[in-house]
């Protein structure tokens, strides 16, 4: 459904992403890594249409390439940044409500907002400031706004930074739940590698935005290619 | 000597009211997209004149039908100028010292255009509420009244937009968080167009209620600017719960200097207050740093 062709990014003379090709399936959990720098995020910035690019972008054979961001949010592709980013001065319910009025093609509706208040176990913080809230809250938050939208794709960049092993596990469960439940495909870019092994079914690996490998997760990590570019060659 | 003092605090009321909704419309687009519009003071004039131009028609004879037709048509104007003139420079960088450039140029662009089409001559309005309420002394004129109440339910007008309406709400989101906004499915291009234009609104109308006071020359705008500048980075820049109380601060400050040492000493005194705050405390009375 979501199909990147021949994608280049260059600032000035550094190139991000290179000649960069891959597609993602309906229903699918597709997973990126790669090392700091690999251009993985400036990936989610041309998708999201905050960057422009050389190449092909198509969403379910729409092309994308020179959309603003908030009509490719309304196409139904969401997203989440490494860093949280809420609305600080409005409360749980609003911000996710603030996803549901503007990027949702059928508007507001409180009942589909108290279900991700469910969804994301944040309806007994439902009138705290986003502003306040712990890390994982507001992670839990961002995902609920972007799940407002009603994405058909929800594109997570770094979801499990610097949370901890009982929070990691409470964020694949959700991730889970949204893919399998909520019937949305989705895109995770992530460090640990535990993670992407267990919920993707599919990995792509890039280093200084050049394709290194992709494939199913077990294969994938077990590439030689894959742990030359983490790992360092021992020919070095 | 008591009266008096009844009548300084009255008059500081009545002009932080004013400058009150005027402030809220600067720190408005300075907290939505983080420019500083130097044209402000040329559209507080653009708004006296506007209602001047509709108060020549013969039809037009009261103040409310003034505001339902020059409201619309400064809305108009400020979204058209954010479209043309402000936004092609977002696309490039530095676009914020950019934008205070060419709203500087917009600034004298209007201010001679006026001198040209309406002359340099002053031009008054109408009383909008003739007579006063004596009570032995105590005089209180229903004009003042008038701007006041008209002031302060522009403010809380404003409030309701913010709090209740859908442009209202991605207003908010993408002062708060410009990307997350967007990514969310708001316009923000469209926002920041509709933000000029509401604070466009807001000068022009202040510009109507003050005009019948003080006048309305080419140049009048820059005292106004100055005024709206001083209250935004006295409040903090930004934040309009700061540019409300220092609207008022602003008002009393100005009545009482006034009053005691005379017309000429208040924007020396306003001045002095805003560099020992700015000193204290950089971020203003209510500003968020970073």
């Amino acid at each position: 459904m979501l199909k990147i062709t021949n994608v280049t990014k260059k600032f000035g003379e550094l190139t991000a992403v290179n000649n960069l090709s891959f597609e993602v399936a309906k229903g699918q959990v597709f997973g990126i890594a790669g090392p700091n720098g690999a251009g993985k995020s400036t990936l989610y910035n041309m998708i999201s249409g905050l960057y422009s690019f050389e190449g092909s972008i198509t969403f379910n054979n729409q092309s994308l390439g020179g959309l603003p961001p908030h009509k490719i949010a309304k196409l139904g592709i969401s997203r989440t940044f490494q860093i949280p980013q809420t609305f600080p001065s409005l409360n749980v319910e609003k911000s996710i409500g603030v996803g549901n009025h503007f990027g949702s093609k059928d508007g507001f509706e409180q009942k589909y907002v108290d279900k991700i208040l469910e969804f994301t176990n944040l309806a007994d913080k439902r009138k705290a400031m986003a502003g306040q809230l712990n890390l994982l809250d507001k992670k839990m938050l961002m995902i609920g706004a972007a799940l407002a939208t009603k994405p058909e794709i929800l594109m997570l960049d770094e979801p499990m930074a610097g949370s901890n092993a009982t929070e990691i596990i409470k964020l694949m469960d959700l991730i889970q739940h949204i893919n399998q439940d909520l019937k949305v495909t989705i895109i995770i870019i992530e460090h640990f590698m535990k993670v992407l092994t267990q919920l993707t079914q599919e990995l792509l690996i890039i280093e200084t935005g050049t394709k290194i490998c992709c494939g199913d997760p077990v294969t994938t990590t077990n590439d030689p290619r894959v742990i030359k570019c983490y790992l360092g060659d021992s020919r070095d | 000597m008591f009266i008096e003092i009844i009548d300084v605090i009255i008059s500081g009321l009545i002009n932080g009211s004013v400058y009150a909704l005027m402030a809220v419309g600067l720190t408005l687009i300075y907290g939505v997209s983080k420019a500083f519009n130097f044209a402000y003071g040329s559209l507080y004039s653009l708004g006296g004149y506007i209602a001047f131009l509709l108060f020549s028609l013969a039809w037009i004879n009261n103040y409310l039908l003034v505001f339902c037709l020059a409201a619309p048509i400064l809305l108009v104007i400020g979204f058209f100028l954010e479209k043309l003139l402000v936004a092609p420079l977002r696309k490039r960088d530095d676009w914020e010292i950019k934008v205070m450039m060419i709203t500087l140029g917009l600034a004298l662009f209007l201010d001679n255009s006026f001198q040209v089409v309406f002359g340099a001559r002053m031009k008054s309005l109408p009383t909008m509420l003739e007579g006063s309420f004596e009570l032995g002394e105590f005089i209180l004129s229903y004009q003042d009244v008038a701007i006041f109440i008209f002031s302060i339910g522009g403010i809380l007008l404003f409030r309701w937009f913010l709090n209740n309406t859908r442009t209202g709400m991605s207003v908010r989101a993408v002062a708060q968080n410009p990307e997350g906004a967007q990514i969310v499915g708001i316009p923000k291009e469209f926002v920041f167009a509709a933000t000029f234009a509401i604070s466009t609104v807001m000068v022009g109308m202040g510009g109507i209620l003050l005009a019948q006071k003080y006048f309305i020359t080419p140049t009048g705008g820059w005292d106004i600017l100055v005024k709206a500048w001083v209250i935004t980075a006295f409040g903090g820049m930004g934040s309009i719960k700061g540019s409300l109380y220092a609207a008022f601060i602003v008002g009393m400050l100005e009545a009482f200097v006034g009053w005691h040492f005379g017309m000429t000493w208040t924007l020396i005194a306003l001045f002095a207050v805003l560099l020992t705050t700015l000193a204290v405390r950089p971020q203003g009375l209510m500003g968020k740093w970073g």
